[in-house]
């Protein structure tokens, strides 16, 4: 046989015949992939901007200010932060995987119910649980201690929910769903078959759990973890709130109160350097989280009877649900009713200022709605490079459109005040900084929104419409537009619960007098009016709690 | 008249070790059903893929009833080239219901001309109690022949098929195999048919063109390429040949299993490898024999055996279905084609 024509080595290939290989696979199956690569791009520097200028900013920071934060500050703040992030990371994992396997693995009464409990406390701001826990336990005052002191007629040591403990327990407390949720997943796209050729292989069940059950979750385990410790740098409420400092409440401080920027640019750049490794590690263990498929012969693994061991889980889960959710919407609840019921803290509750609830309740809308459209916006030609023309370049893109992950509010709020005032400064001291503000953070979950509803839509669905007929764009709109909306509305509804929570990025960079709910609950609670802040944070988690739900319904499991 | 003209055609990918298209060229009647075959990677879905606009050719021509679709200067977007393609995966619009699915390659034409062109089609697939349906409520079959309707619709100038049967199961694959080849050509359609099926192949082909690595190995009809196997890859894909080594003599080739009679254009002394199938090798129980039985296949109908023979190949023959010897046994076999049989030049 003729073998003349065997592969060239890629050194004979010339540089002219490798860029016309790359036009040609950037023009085949598209009509317009370089407008769309330009778009694409166009939304990646648009987020790589502030990232890069704070680590600009923090590079070339005058020596001095690295100096005295080296001395002591930087260290500390860093050992602060490590430190809690860990415990976070390691007390979310804990209760999240065993809720999850509570729930969809052992016959755990009222476990159809519980599902929305270990999901819903999402809809609570890590702060506002924060607020309410403070209010109840603090040392001096505080609701629990005079109770028991009331009762006993003595003085009784209870926990304080300040410091490095109290912040640790409430960050668990708001963010192990996500493990939950995550894990939850994990356990329920597990094969019986695994399990089951395991046990003929001669394992016994508990060994199987840990040697088989729990590795093939690894994946899902890894992405809620990550996920949480992404979280945890990116806290600002909490900590402050119970005076505990990390990079991101020192940052804070630096800004608001010292007004010292370049401190600030050094502290943001160290915080955006932790985080991107962070988000690198996430990145990577999403490639590798398809250990588990749904396959057509799948079956749901067995339910473990917990047998004597029912009440003792009963408890752990009634309680983690007791301190999570139904302490915090209860409380909140009843202030809410006293402040309607004393006509003077009504008042102040609907008017402050010139501003009425109403204004912080629109503001909070609009602003989270308008992000969430721009976000969802924004996040489809990115998508739709990568997961239609996959390449370096846009995988490249992608991968620079997660990085608002990275950037705690704090640091965006940062690197906006020092953006907009050199380029853009007729943006200063508008609500639409804020707005772009929501956008940079939360375009990542928008990305991968899209992304997964894309993967869903067959390319030969765009091919079969574009040989009945239609061009590239007629295509998109006709068919993959109406079979992805479902999914950009998914997106759009994680952008905007998000957003309506972000603290932050709001307090720093709001015009004076725009307030939105999340501000006022924080401003009203930090001068210790928690009856007046109830009825605004009631409302914050209330309106949560509508994308949330919307979200968790989109799973089988949640109808 | 020519329905499609393809001259030296090529497509190499960035990823690609050798190229996916390797100068291909054919060109096929109006009216004919021309099959694309050969192992996966062979380059048969990429043709397919460049004909119908959804890749661009490195270098190459294609024709289409006559107009140019894609060369140096030209590349004509899928949208404008009025072909209809059957996708192996169906790719029904999972938003729209049947009838929307098979009008939608018809937009623009007059409403009362659309109505009439799907009830026809739904009348000639047998779907018309589904009109209403949408694909995930239809079973495997059923969406398959949407999917032709969907491509026959606008009445294409070509209809491209990319494994259409490969997901239904094998007695249905069988049953459409029949429904769409009869169908096909009560419309007297061109259609370029792409299967890895070597028995689908001969089935559906009224020509075949059988590729490896990017290349097109043999193009003709189903007859001329199982008999006359142009290549040793040929014969080796269409029908499982095995290869026998032997030497030219006069008047025909020896070889171990004895002589065969078949004129040869090649000069005497030339080591050659015949291609056998099953049905090319006789044999019986001797105990002084040239073989042995080493495994015995039940196939219902026949009993295949395989055999080795003393030089240590292994043939395939068969007897039927009660005629059971046993393994070990030795035996005699002969070549007895009754044909003559592929002869190749020994490569090296």
């Amino acid at each position: 046989m003729n073998r003349s024509d065997a592969p060239m080595p890629p050194a004979l290939v010339s540089p002219w015949q490798r860029l016309r290989a790359a036009s040609n696979r950037l023009t085949t199956r598209s009509a317009s992939p370089v407008l769309l690569a330009g778009l694409a791009g166009l939304v990646a520097l648009f987020l790589a901007v502030p990232v890069v200028y704070i680590f600009l900013r923090a590079v070339g920071a005058d020596a001095e200010a690295w100096q005295r934060l080296l001395q002591v500050r930087l260290w500390k703040l860093l050992g602060n932060t490590l430190l809690l992030m860990l415990a976070v990371t390691g007390g979310a994992l804990v209760i999240g995987a065993s809720m999850a396997w509570l729930t969809e693995r052992s016959d755990l009464p009222g476990r159809k119910y519980f599902r929305w409990m270990f999901a819903l406390p999402l809809a609570i701001p890590a702060y506002i649980g924060g607020i309410v826990h403070l209010a109840l336990l603090r040392p001096r005052g505080g609701m629990l201690p005079r109770l028991l002191e009331n009762l006993l007629g003595q003085p009784v040591y209870t926990p304080s929910p300040l410091g490095f403990w109290g912040a640790a327990f409430i960050l668990i407390l708001f963010t192990f769903p996500y493990v939950y949720l995550l894990s939850g997943a994990a356990f329920r796209s597990q094969h019986a078959s695994l399990e089951e050729a395991a046990r003929m292989l001669g394992y016994r069940p508990l060994r199987t759990f840990f040697s088989v059950t729990l590795p093939a979750m690894r994946p899902g385990l890894l992405a809620g973890a990550l996920l949480v410790a992404l979280d945890i740098l990116a806290e600002y409420g909490t900590v402050a709130l119970l005076r505990y400092e990390t990079f991101s409440s020192a940052i804070f401080v630096q800004l608001s109160g010292r007004y010292d920027r370049s401190a600030a640019a050094v502290l943001s750049g160290v915080l955006v350097g932790l985080a991107v490794i962070i988000l690198w590690a996430e990145l990577h263990s999403q490639g590798q989280a398809r250990f588990t498929q749904m396959e057509s012969s799948w079956r749901p693994a067995p339910i473990v009877r917990l047998g004597k061991w029912r009440i003792p889980a009963l408890l752990v889960a009634a309680g983690v649900t007791f301190t999570s959710l139904l302490v915090p919407v209860g409380v909140l609840t009843t202030w809410s009713i006293q402040a309607v019921l004393d006509p003077e803290t009504l008042r102040s509750v609907l008017h402050s200022g010139s501003m009425g609830f109403s204004n912080f309740a629109w503001n909070s809308l609009w602003t989270s709605f308008l992000a969430a459209l721009l976000a969802i916006t924004l996040s489809v030609p990115v998508a739709l490079f990568s997961v239609r023309h996959p390449s370096r370049v846009s995988r490249l893109i992608a991968r620079v459109c997660q990085v608002g992950y990275a950037i705690p509010g704090v640091v965006i709020a940062l690197s906006l005040v020092l953006l907009v005032n050199r380029a853009l400064p007729f943006l200063y001291a508008t609500p639409l900084i804020v707005v772009i503000a929501y956008v940079l953070r939360h375009v990542p979950q928008a990305v991968r929104a899209s992304e997964a509803a894309l993967n869903q839509v067959s390319a030969t669905l765009e091919e079969a419409a574009r040989v009945s007929g239609r061009t590239a764009v007629q295509a998109f709109v006709q068919v993959t537009f109406p079979l992805i909306l479902p999914g950009l509305l998914a997106g759009g509804a994680l952008v905007f619960l998000t957003s309506l929570k972000e603290l932050p990025a709001t307090l720093l960079l709001r015009p004076a007098g725009f307030d939105t709910l999340a501000v006022r609950v924080w401003v009203w609670a930090n001068d210790g009016f928690y009856v007046q802040a109830a009825p605004a944070a009631l409302l914050l988690v209330l309106i949560s709690a509508v994308p949330l739900s919307f979200l968790l319904r989109r799973e089988q499991i949640f109808k | 008249m020519i329905a499609l003209d393809v001259r030296h055609l090529s497509k190499r990918f960035h990823s690609g070790q050798y190229p996916a298209v390797n100068n291909v060229s054919f060109s096929m009647q109006q009216g004919e059903i021309l099959v694309l075959v050969g192992p996966s990677g062979c380059g048969k879905t990429t043709t397919l893929r460049l004909i119908a606009g959804l890749e661009r050719p490195d270098s190459g021509e294609i024709y289409l009833d006559g107009q140019v679709a894609a060369s140096r200067e030209v590349f004509l977007p899928p949208e404008q080239r009025g072909i209809g393609m059957v996708f192996q995966d169906h790719a029904l619009f999972p938003h729209l219901n049947v009838y929307d699915n098979i009008a939608f390659g018809l937009r623009g034409r007059p409403s009362v001309e659309i109505r009439q062109t799907v009830h026809e089609l739904l009348d000639m697939v047998g779907l018309e109690p589904l009109v209403k349906r949408f694909p995930h409520a239809l079973s495997g079959g059923e969406r398959q022949r949407v999917a032709l309707a969907r491509a026959l619709a606008p009445h294409p100038v070509l209809v491209l098929m990319d494994e259409p049967f490969s997901s239904l199961d094998t007695d249905l694959r069988l049953e459409m195999r029949e429904q769409v080849r009869s169908l096909l050509k009560a419309m007297n359609a061109s259609v370029v048919f792409v299967t890895h099926d070597q028995e689908e192949a001969l089935y559906m082909g009224d020509r075949l063109a059988v590729f490896q690595q990017g290349q097109l190995e043999q193009l003709g009809t189903p007859e001329q390429v199982f008999q006359n196997s142009a290549t040793r890859f040929v014969a080796e894909f269409m029908g499982n040949s095995a290869f026998l080594s032997g030497e030219v003599i006069p008047g025909g080739i020896r070889t171990e299993v004895g002589l065969v009679s078949q004129p040869v254009d090649l000069p005497t002394g030339s080591r050659v490898e015949l291609a056998v199938r099953v049905d090319d090798l006789d044999f019986y129980p001797d105990p002084t024999g040239n073989a042995v039985i080493v495994e015995r296949i039940f196939r219902g109908v026949q009993n295949v055996y395989r055999l080795r023979l003393d030089s240590g190949l292994t043939l395939q023959a068969f007897k039927e279905h009660i005629t059971m010897l046993p393994v070990g046994q030795r035996i005699q076999a002969k070549l007895n084609p009754g044909h003559p049989l592929n002869v190749f030049l020994t490569s090296h």
